[in-house]
């Protein structure tokens, strides 16, 4: 990101809309809000992911988890625009499954050295140029410790001990992504949290969130390339605009991209107003991501080869859409969730194996027997 | 009564056959089913006499045992071909109830009996069975393994042969069957196929009929001790769910689909026909550019859909097995298919009074029937996959 966009950003006043004043916040309206997360992500959604996962996500976490009493001076300096920040979950096997998470925080060997983190964390947005990681980590935990094993680390990016990589992606190119791998790099003792697993995802739903207004500008932004292309290309004797089988393209997609909105309004109110809406938040996540997807594919194919010649709004729109189905929770991982919150219980996997037992495993006879 | 107006080489997989035996059988159903299906739907309507034509005393195979060999009286078609004649009986008939029927008895319940039936089944069962004069039954929960339920019927051997216990709903051609294909478990583990025959003591049809589908004839069975005698088993003692369950399943998902076919070609085509009467903003429907494209999807839909259920009868004409995977695939296509065709074509004829026979409508209901059967694509959908990742 050129830093004249950044220092524009900081001067805008928009790292500070989600925080109360207390930490440098200007606690903005929920409607504020919302016009901001989504005007910024019209402009660019790569850039709104930079700047929203560090001062909105991150800021939250920290906020919620470490307190600002001990914590006010970090969230402030996200809120200012001084630091940027990356919120660090994933590591290089399946995302999906915490299970498979290996970092780890051990307690230094001298009393009051503070802990020692260990691991890789990889695609994580804002890796390689955050300056501090809100970082999952397991906790290595002294005999009698009963706590959780689970904690949150807020740790410093710029030390020996930790190397950054860059990974080149499909879409938001403008957000920087990658990886980060720990080697005993330290973190004062105050900034280890610990955290049971469970009370994660209402942190995260932030980023549920925030993804999913990006997804609704991306779809706005591709609509309103579409209409404008509509007006403007004519094709047997007259604008596109004239044809209904585009225009019930057009009418899909504003109809959708309403509903998201307003759903996405709606949570945020809720969120600002100190409710969870955690699985109202889920569901919005879903809805909105796959069908910025819809949305996009359209207005590509309204644009004709325009649409997917290099450099062309809709052809990055197209790219950027993918990336917020699976940012931060794919879209399946996060059915499972609002499926078990309808009441189904907890997901149940099991080893597939029981076609076969069914008659259903092998193919038949042919019409005249064995 | 000649399903073809030109001579078909018929039994000898003669290559083109099938548009001749497809535009045959649409012609007889034409004739034959279509005036009276809409009150059929009504009344619930099974009528023998129309059976019988549509198992034709004539030359040609008959709609009742083209799977039934040459030799053994009946059309000896190809399964390619049988599917043809299953998409023109649907077609020409616009009647999905009768023509699952058709399919039950002519396919359902004949395949296995000829695949696994004991020589004296298959000399007394099969050229009545093509000729029409004794129809044959099965419940549709039957024919996916035991992927919906447990069997619902116990058979426990005595002497000379077994005894069968249970109930079963959803059995299609149950009050006008001579036969009924049963599957019971057995005590001590494994499944058997059997032959039952409708006036067994012991077996008792009563009523029970699923609210789409009005045209074929159904009913619920109870069988308290019912005797089949051991030359009524099909296959091994125990070995149902390698032999008969597989069948019948992939039989169903190919053969049954066949009739929809041609129901969606008849749908998609009067679709056609409803767009170019209805106006809009005072321009003909068929002037807006939405409706031409969703016509346009339709067709597209068929020719996919009918592809695909072809293929799955090709299955059973070539040296190897038949192909689950082709068939559950091919099921899972058609009903989707079927389902979005009927909908639309429901859509586009509007919510005023039913005009015609009332396709749409009736079709509307039945697709559901249909897509919900074979197990739906809660079964499909594992049967495919356990396929591609040679688990399951
Ligand atoms: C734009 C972007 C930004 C990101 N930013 C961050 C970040 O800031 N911090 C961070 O920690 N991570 C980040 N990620 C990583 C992201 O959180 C993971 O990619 C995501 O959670 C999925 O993990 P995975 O890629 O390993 O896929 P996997 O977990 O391997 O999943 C692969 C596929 O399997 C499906 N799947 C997995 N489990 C199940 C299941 N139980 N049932 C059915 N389907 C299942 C998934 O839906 C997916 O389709 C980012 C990713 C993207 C694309």
């Amino acid at each position: 990101m050129p830093p004249q966009n950044w220092t524009e950003i900081v001067e805008s006043g928009y790292l500070r809309l989600f925080h109360p004043e207390a930490v440098g916040g200007t606690g903005g309206s929920p409607a504020t809000q919302a016009a901001a997360l989504e005007a910024l992500a019209r402009a660019c959604p790569g850039t709104y992911w930079t700047a929203t996962v560090s001062a909105l996500l991150c800021a939250k976490l920290i906020f919620t988890y470490g307190g600002t009493e001990r914590h006010g001076d970090l969230v402030r300096s996200l809120v200012e625009g001084r630091r940027l920040a990356a919120f660090a979950v994933v590591e290089t096997e399946a995302g999906s499954d915490a299970s498979t998470f290996r970092s780890a925080v051990r307690p230094a060997d001298t009393p009051g050295g503070g802990f020692y983190i260990s691991g890789e964390k990889s695609r994580i947005s804002n890796a390689p140029v955050a300056d501090v990681a809100v970082t999952l980590a397991r906790r290595e935990k002294p005999p009698g410790d009963d706590g959780p094993d689970w904690c949150l680390a807020f740790v410093d990016l710029r030390q020996p001990g930790v190397r950054r990589y860059d990974i080149p992606h499909m879409g938001l190119r403008g957000m920087p992504w990658g990886g980060i791998v720990f080697t005993d790099a330290h973190v004062d003792a105050a900034d280890v949290v610990p955290v049971p697993f469970e009370e994660l995802a209402e942190g995260m739903a932030w980023g549920w969130l925030k993804t999913s207004f990006s997804a609704i500008a991306i779809a706005e932004s591709a609509l309103a390339a579409s209409v404008r292309h509509a007006k403007e290309r004519v094709s047997f004797g007259r604008p596109l605009a004239h044809m209904e089988g585009v225009q019930a393209q057009l009418a899909e997609s504003r109809a959708q991209i309403d509903a998201a909105r307003l759903l996405a309004r709606r949570a945020l109110h809720e969120r600002v107003a100190g409710r969870s809406a955690r699985d109202l938040i889920a569901k919005l996540k879903i809805y909105a991501t796959e069908m910025a997807v819809g949305v996009v594919v359209r207005a590509v194919q309204i644009h004709g080869a325009a649409g997917v010649t290099k450099g062309h709004e809709v052809e990055r729109l197209y790219r950027d859409a993918e990336m917020n189905v699976i940012g931060g929770f794919t879209s399946n991982r996060l059915r499972e969730q609002v499926a078990e919150s309808t009441g189904l219980g907890p997901a149940v996997y099991a080893e597939f194996d029981w076609v076969t037992p069914a008659g259903l495993g092998r193919d038949p006879s042919g019409l005249d027997g064995p | 009564m000649t399903l073809l107006d030109a001579p078909v080489d018929t039994g000898t997989g003669t290559v083109g056959a099938e548009p001749l035996l497809a535009e045959g059988a649409r012609r007889l159903a034409d004739r034959v089913v279509r005036p009276s299906a809409a009150p059929r739907d009504r009344d619930r309507g099974w009528d023998p006499e129309l059976f019988s034509e549509l198992a034709g005393g004539g030359p040609g195979p008959g709609l009742a045992g083209p799977l039934v060999p040459l030799t053994r009286g009946g059309g000896g078609l190809s399964a390619t071909q049988t599917c043809a004649l299953l998409e023109g009986l649907g077609e020409g008939s616009r009647d999905p109830g009768l023509a699952l029927a058709v399919v039950v008895h002519a396919v359902l319940v004949t395949v296995p009996l000829r695949a696994f039936g004991t020589e004296t089944i298959k000399l007394d069962y099969l050229p009545r069975m093509a000729s029409g004069e004794w129809v044959g039954g099965l419940s549709l929960r039957q024919t996916q393994g035991t992927a919906q339920a447990p069997a619902a019927v116990a058979a426990r051997p005595v002497p000379g042969g077994w005894l069968l216990r249970g109930e079963l709903d959803l059995v299609a051609g149950a009050p006008v069957a001579h036969h009924l294909l049963v599957v019971a478990a057995l005590d001590g583990g494994g499944r058997t196929a059997f032959v039952v025959d409708r006036e067994a003591d012991g077996l008792e049809v009563g009523e029970g009929e699923p609210t789409a589908m009005r045209t074929c004839p159904w009913g619920r069975v109870v069988l308290n001790d019912c005797f089949a005698p051991d030359r009524a088993v099909l296959g091994t003692v125990g070995g149902a769910a390698d032999e008969v369950e597989p069948l019948l399943a992939v039989l169903d998902w190919t053969f049954t689909s066949a009739p929809w076919i041609g129901v969606m070609r008849a749908l998609a085509r009067e679709a056609v026909g409803t767009a170019r009467e209805r106006r809009l903003f005072g321009r003909p429907l068929a002037h807006d550019q939405t409706v031409r494209f969703t016509l346009a999807d339709l067709s597209i839909r068929v020719e996919l859909a009918s592809e695909v259920v072809r293929r799955a009868a090709a299955g059973f004409d070539a040296a190897d097995r038949p192909s689950r995977r082709d068939a559950a695939s091919a099921r899972l296509f058609a009903a989707s298919a079927a389902r979005d065709i009927a909908e639309r074509a429901a859509h586009l004829s509007g919510p005023f009074a039913p005009s015609g026979d009332d396709l749409a409508g009736r079709a509307h209901r039945d697709a559901l029937f249909f897509s919900a059967t074979g197990g739906g694509t809660e079964v499909l959908r594992p049967v495919i996959a356990a396929s591609l990742l040679e688990l399951g």
